[in-house]
């Protein structure tokens, strides 16, 4: 047998136990040739143009060369390992190290490479793909054509082959350190040794979950008005992000054991098989893994959450469209583009129906009703404030009343209001004392006067006509009326926004249809969640990939135990079911801390993103989570494989 | 009858091309408390005799009665069953979860047959305290001495009370001290607890506790021994006058 029939060998029976890896690195270098041409594509401009894209993907495509390069660096390193026998006895049947290593290096070039072709070739198709998706969620209109782009391929092959020249090192490393007696005994170390529990332990679990408690507490109280000043804000920030990715790191170095100590206690040494396959085995192996998962967890969380986010900004757009109009389908500011609207609405025979408001700015004194409020740079006693009458808000008010309404979410944390109080209004030369009796959801008027979500007040027709005779001009705005449209047969409604296009308005940059405003705001946050959404999949997969290495590692290195088992009269179905459980326990931690940690970090701060948590959240995480599910199960197979060939 | 019934057991291993005779037809009794000494020299087909005859291995022709079950036509399920409920192991590898503390591998086979907790805290206590190791029960595999280790492993064969306990060159890794304290062990709850025990062995000294010792020869009984009534160093003189026989390069003229 010559040489390169033993290389072609190798890569036979690789191919066999390393399915995944191929697939990972097919997956990896289609992922990333595809983005490249996406970067590269002419048909890409108007996506690019729209939001600044090419910075976005830009960045991007250094973080996918990161996640890329360490997954595939670390899978080699988990693959080199447990090769160590082979590599040993070569050397002892006479094999130079450097000939050893031009075996490696040669077996490894044939599988890269050949991945790497067939990973360019469905990126490219892939490519495709994506960009209908793309144009999809961002409501650009185009055609997906794709042209193949020799500059990503160029691009990527280098990249690739980067990553394989420092494979090649590392392989080198591993073979010039070692000597054949402890290349055979590598595998033979296993990475645990089963000791009691030390006191210190102990200290370290209880510390671990205080320490992401802690930070879970506090990321609820960020936004509550307790960190006042941007500095502190900005402290408490990082104080919750090292105190959870501390206590994560804790938690899987002593918390998953000293809990499972506390179980195993319990059962006073009287174990079942699924105790014994799952429990005490994730005692000690989860411990000497703390740091691989610690950086999974963070990142999967990272992935959820950034996800999450803009998903609940894209999720959102409808709502804060309809808030940005004031709940209507269209808005004008005059009374001349009113009636050029009616107009055209009249001759298409559209039904629909009106709402006329005046809207004046004037001085509210909200100081008695302020119960927090971060340190910036205003006066409580002096806000400028627009107010409506009752009938045009289309709420109750009594004369000594008042009421505000559509106060953004966001802006109530940094600054809140009581339940009521006594506030004043000042006009240009008199004031009027109102109680205010509370806060209401609605934006009676469109964006141009509550300027992002500043309240709106409401007051009595009489108190109103008080207030219009007193106004200050110095803080008048240029307009005073709000005409809301609403279309009344809705699939009238695209008929309807056409026309408006076409209008030739006045105030035309203060007037706006809310279908385009909502398109406006998906393609803006369009081409960001397809970004993450692309970042987040690339690391779902290689840390997915990363997990199902360990557990074949670790299926390896307990087949002994099997054997043991088995020869006790366990059936291979009782310790299925414990694997079960253990994969239930080694997949499921990470991702559930995962989950956790990004509800927690969402939940401090959705409201600067959208209007609506929950829907958008739970998706996110249940697709994730069937994803990531996904390579468990894989897991639990290749654990079946080796529990049959066991005795 | 017998508590182990072998009647003409063969083992081959390789395909009809290249036919490799393991056991060429070995005929076994063995009654209810024997501890019986299987010896023979390397590639003598010792251990595959010991894994045919505990069901781990299969044999490719012959029967194996077991307290008068046929272990030779049972499925997977049933001899994981069988083994459960009639055998015990001694491994020369000691074989123990290295996850698991002293108590929780001993109480291994107990869980598997679903024994209720206090009955098997008190088996544990009596067998646990017969083997010595009563005070390390909270420790793991890695804290305590190979002698220990198998002790343990004893331990774990003994506890739910099998039909037959099998041991693999049980004193292999062990110093001669540890060996001779496991051997007694053994022989005195082969006595107290009226196991039938077969061991597996190359080395005389540990096969001269046994009241029987069987020697394997290319596949096939050659010969056995009785200990009878003699003292365990006149056995032991015979057993290595046998080996002494028996080993060696057959002579071709």
């Amino acid at each position: 047998m010559n040489i390169n029939s033993l290389i072609l060998r190798n890569l036979k029976k690789n191919l066999r136990n390393y399915y995944l890896y191929v697939f990972a690195l097919i997956f990896s270098s289609g992922l990333y040739f595809a983005f490249v041409t996406l970067q590269y594509d002419k048909s890409m401009d108007p996506v690019e143009g729209s939001v600044k894209g090419s910075a976005g993907i830009g960045t991007a495509s250094i973080l996918l060369i990161a996640i890329v390069a360490v997954f595939l660096l670390y899978a080699n390193m988990i693959f080199i390992k447990q090769r160590s026998k082979e590599i040993g006895l070569f050397q002892l049947i006479g094999m130079t190290k450097n000939r050893v290593f031009g075996l490696l290096s040669a077996e490894n070039a044939i599988l890269y490479f050949g991945s790497l072709v067939i990973g360019v070739a469905l990126g490219f198709i892939g490519s495709k793909l994506l960009i209908m998706i793309l144009f999809k969620i961002t409501g650009v209109e185009g055609i997906a054509s794709l042209s193949f782009s020799p500059r990503a391929l160029l691009q990527t092959f280098i990249f690739f082959l980067c990553v394989y020249v420092l494979i090649l090192l590392m392989n080198l490393f591993f073979i010039k350190r070692q000597t054949i007696l402890s290349l055979f005994r590598v595998k033979s170390q296993t990475e645990m040794t089963a000791r009691k529990l030390s006191v210190f332990q102990v200290i370290i679990g209880i510390l671990g979950i205080a320490f992401i408690a802690t930070g879970y507490i506090l990321s609820g109280k960020l936004f509550d008005g307790d960190f006042s000043t941007m500095v502190e804000l900005f402290g408490g920030m990082i104080f919750i992000l090292f105190s959870v990715i501390l206590g994560t790191y804790l938690f899987y170095k002593g918390s998953v054991a000293f809990l499972v100590s506390l179980i195993r206690k319990q059962k006073g040494g009287y174990l079942n098989i699924k105790q014994v396959l799952s429990l005490s085995s994730i005692m000690f192996r989860m411990k000497s893994n703390a740091a691989l998962l610690t950086i999974i967890t963070t990142v999967s969380a990272l992935a959820i959450g950034l996800l999450s986010l803009s998903y609940i900004t894209y999720y959102s757009a409808e709502s804060t469209a309809y808030n940005y109009t004031g709940g209507k389908d269209f808005y004008l500011l005059t009374e001349k583009d009113a009636e050029a609207f009616r107009q055209v609405l009249d001759e298409a025979d559209i039904a629909y129906k009106e709402n006329k408001a005046e809207v004046y700015t004037t001085m509210l004194d909200i100081e008695d009703i302020l119960q927090t409020a971060l340190e910036m740079n205003f006066d409580a006693s002096m806000m400028e404030t627009v107010f409506i009458s009752e009938d045009a808000a289309g709420i109750e008010v009594a004369p000594d009343e008042l009421k505000l309404t559509g106060y953004n979410e966001m802006l109530q944390r940094f600054m809140s209001l009581k339940g009521e109080g006594d506030v004043t209004v000042h006009g240009k030369d008199s004031e009027v004392a109102l109680h205010y009796t509370g806060l209401q959801d609605e934006y009676p008027v469109s964006n141009y006067y509550t300027m992002g979500g500043l309240p709106t007040m409401v007051v009595d027709e009489t108190v109103f006509e008080q207030l219009k005779q007193d106004l200050d001009p110095e803080i008048a705005q240029e307009y005073t009326l709000y005409f809301g449209y609403e279309i009344e047969g809705k699939d009238q409604l695209e008929k309807a926004n056409e026309l408006f296009k076409q209008l030739d308005l006045e105030a035309a940059d203060f007037s706006d249809s809310r279908i385009d405003v909502a398109e406006d705001q998906k393609s803006s946050i369009g081409l960001v969640l397809f970004i993450v959404g692309f970042l987040g999949l690339t690391f779902l997969v290689t840390s997915g990939c990363i997990l199902y290495f360990k557990q074949m590692d670790e299926a390896e290195s307990e087949k002994a135990n099997y054997t043991i088992l088995r020869k006790l009269g366990f059936t291979t179905t009782d310790l299925r079911r414990g694997i079960q459980r253990k994969q239930l326990f080694n997949f499921g931690i990470p991702l559930v801390i995962g989950l956790f940690h990004s509800y927690f970090a969402v939940q401090s701060g959705w409201f600067l993103f959208g209007t609506s948590m929950l829907t958008p959240m739970i998706i996110v995480m249940v697709i994730y989570t069937i994803l990531y599910s996904i390579f468990g199960i894989l897991s639990v197979i290749h654990y079946n494989k080796v529990i049959k060939n066991s005795l | 009858m017998g508590i182990l019934e072998a009647t003409r057991v063969q083992k081959n291993y390789g395909n009809k091309f290249n036919k490799q005779e393991v056991l060429r037809g070995v005929d076994l009794s063995i009654e209810a408390g024997e501890f019986v000494g299987i010896m023979g020299s390397s590639g003598s087909g010792k251990t595959t005799l010991l894994n045919v005859l505990s069901s781990i291995d299969y044999a490719s022709s012959g029967t194996i009665l077991i307290q008068n079950n046929e272990i030779t036509n049972m499925k997977e399920k049933q001899l994981a069953e069988f083994r459960k409920n009639h055998l015990g192991f001694v491994f020369q590898e000691y074989n123990l979860l290295d996850t698991l503390t002293v108590k929780e591998n001993i109480l291994l086979p107990l869980s598997i047959k679903k024994v209720p907790k206090k009955e098997a805290n008190q088996k544990f206590e009596e067998v646990a305290n017969q083997l010595g190791i009563f005070d390390i029960q909270n420790k793991y595999p890695s804290e305590i001495s190979g002698g220990q280790k198998q002790r343990t492993s004893a331990a774990r064969a003994f506890i739910h009370e099998p039909s037959i306990i099998f041991a693999d060159e049980p004193t292999g890794a062990l110093d001669s001290k540890s060996a001779s304290d496991l051997l007694n062990k053994l022989s005195s709850l082969n006595q107290n607890r009226k196991a039938t025990i077969v061991m597996v062995t190359h080395d005389p000294a540990a096969a001269s506790y046994c009241s029987r010792v069987i020697f394997i020869k290319d596949g096939q009984i050659y010969t056995q021994l009785n200990k009878g009534q003699q003292e365990r160093q006149a056995f032991f003189k015979d057993i290595m006058a046998t080996q002494g026989v028996l080993s060696g390069v057959q002579n071709e003229h």
